[in-house]
């Protein structure tokens, strides 16, 4: 059983991992080559940001790599997210075969990025944050902690509240733990950048990668919904076929026993 | 195939009968090296040459 929940993520992981690595290679690298040649026009500020002065090389060995970074990318959080912990998690998360995978997926986002992007939404190459690298990793991380936090108090809450209470004090439950996520980004350190990006192409990049996430978990979540319900189809139907089998059997042993 | 494990107390304990501790420890070792590599790594040519992927998921802290 482990080895099938294990194989369903992965086999999840790398049709996201796919998705996402062709939305970099289709989006992502054009948008970010426009980006910087238009911050270079711009400011005459040279893209030399936290990349000191090493050689980065010609722009399409960046491009394949993070093409495969996306592809990798992909494969850890499927593998991650929808083989170990969807196992470890299927009895405790609510709602129907189809609903759960959904849900897991909705959780990763919010953990991986959607906390995140609270205190520190992404930025376009350009946009420089004046915060150390270190402090920056630091609360990212506690917020992605935080995220996951809340997730899980919301699924308690709302299979706590649904037995007793009833389906709309359960929604309301599961609500409340994601309220603390702002109050907790605004307790957070201020994140001061300094910017030579239009601030129009700042906000279009934000919206392509927040698309780009959310793509990623949904292509994620809808294939492992499906690879389960494949495999919840085909099981049955086995099953169901020995029992027929059998029950003709017997009926033709009866009619040869009268 | 969900019939007869019922809470997540009885994954774990089906998980540890499945796997030897040293299974776990390899898999937990090669995943979190994966993602420190593709996240947090700060080492000039890792870093650099995933630049791009790392703007296009969102992850800032670099």
């Amino acid at each position: 059983m482990l080895t099938r929940h294990l194989r369903r993520g992965l086999q999840a992981g790398a049709a996201g991992g796919l998705a996402f690595g062709l939305f970099v290679a289709l989006l992502g690298n054009p948008l970010l080559r426009y980006v910087e040649t238009v911050e270079s026009f711009e400011g005459g500020h040279s893209h030399a940001h936290a990349h000191g002065g090493s050689a980065v090389g010609p722009e399409t060995v960046g491009s394949i790599a993070s093409v495969a970074g996306g592809v990798v990318f992909g494969v850890l959080l499927g593998t991650v997210a929808f083989g170990a912990l969807y196992y470890l998690l299927e009895p405790a998360i609510p709602g129907a075969n189809g609903t759960r995978s959904y849900l897991l997926g909705a959780s990763g986002f919010l953990t991986v990025s959607g906390a995140p992007w609270l205190l520190f939404p992404p930025q376009p190459p350009g946009v420089e944050a004046v915060l150390a690298t270190d402090v920056r990793v630091r609360w990212y991380l506690g917020m992605a902690l935080a995220g996951a936090l809340a997730c899980g108090l919301a699924g308690l809450a709302y299979t706590r509240l649904r037995a007793r209470r009833g389906r709309l004090p359960a929604v309301f439950g599961a609500a409340l733990p994601f309220c603390v996520l702002p109050i907790l980004a605004a307790l957070g350190p201020a994140a001061p950048i300094s910017s030579s990006v239009p601030a129009a192409l700042a906000y279009v990049f934000r919206m392509v990668t927040v698309v780009g996430q959310v793509g990623l978990w949904f292509v994620l979540a809808s294939t492992h919904a499906w690879l389960l319900r494949r495999d919840r189809i085909g099981e049955p139907e086995s099953t169901d076929a020995d029992s027929t089998d059998r029950t003709t059997f017997a009926d033709t042993y009866r009619v040869l026993d009268r | 195939m969900t019939a007869t494990d019922d809470s997540v107390h009885d994954r774990l304990a089906d998980a540890r009968i499945a796997l030897t501790p040293a299974q776990v420890a390899v898999a937990i070792t090669l995943l979190a090296a994966l993602g420190f590599v593709l996240l947090f790594a700060q080492a000039p040519m890792l870093h650099d040459s995933m630049h791009n992927f790392r703007h296009a998921a969102g992850i800032v802290c670099h």
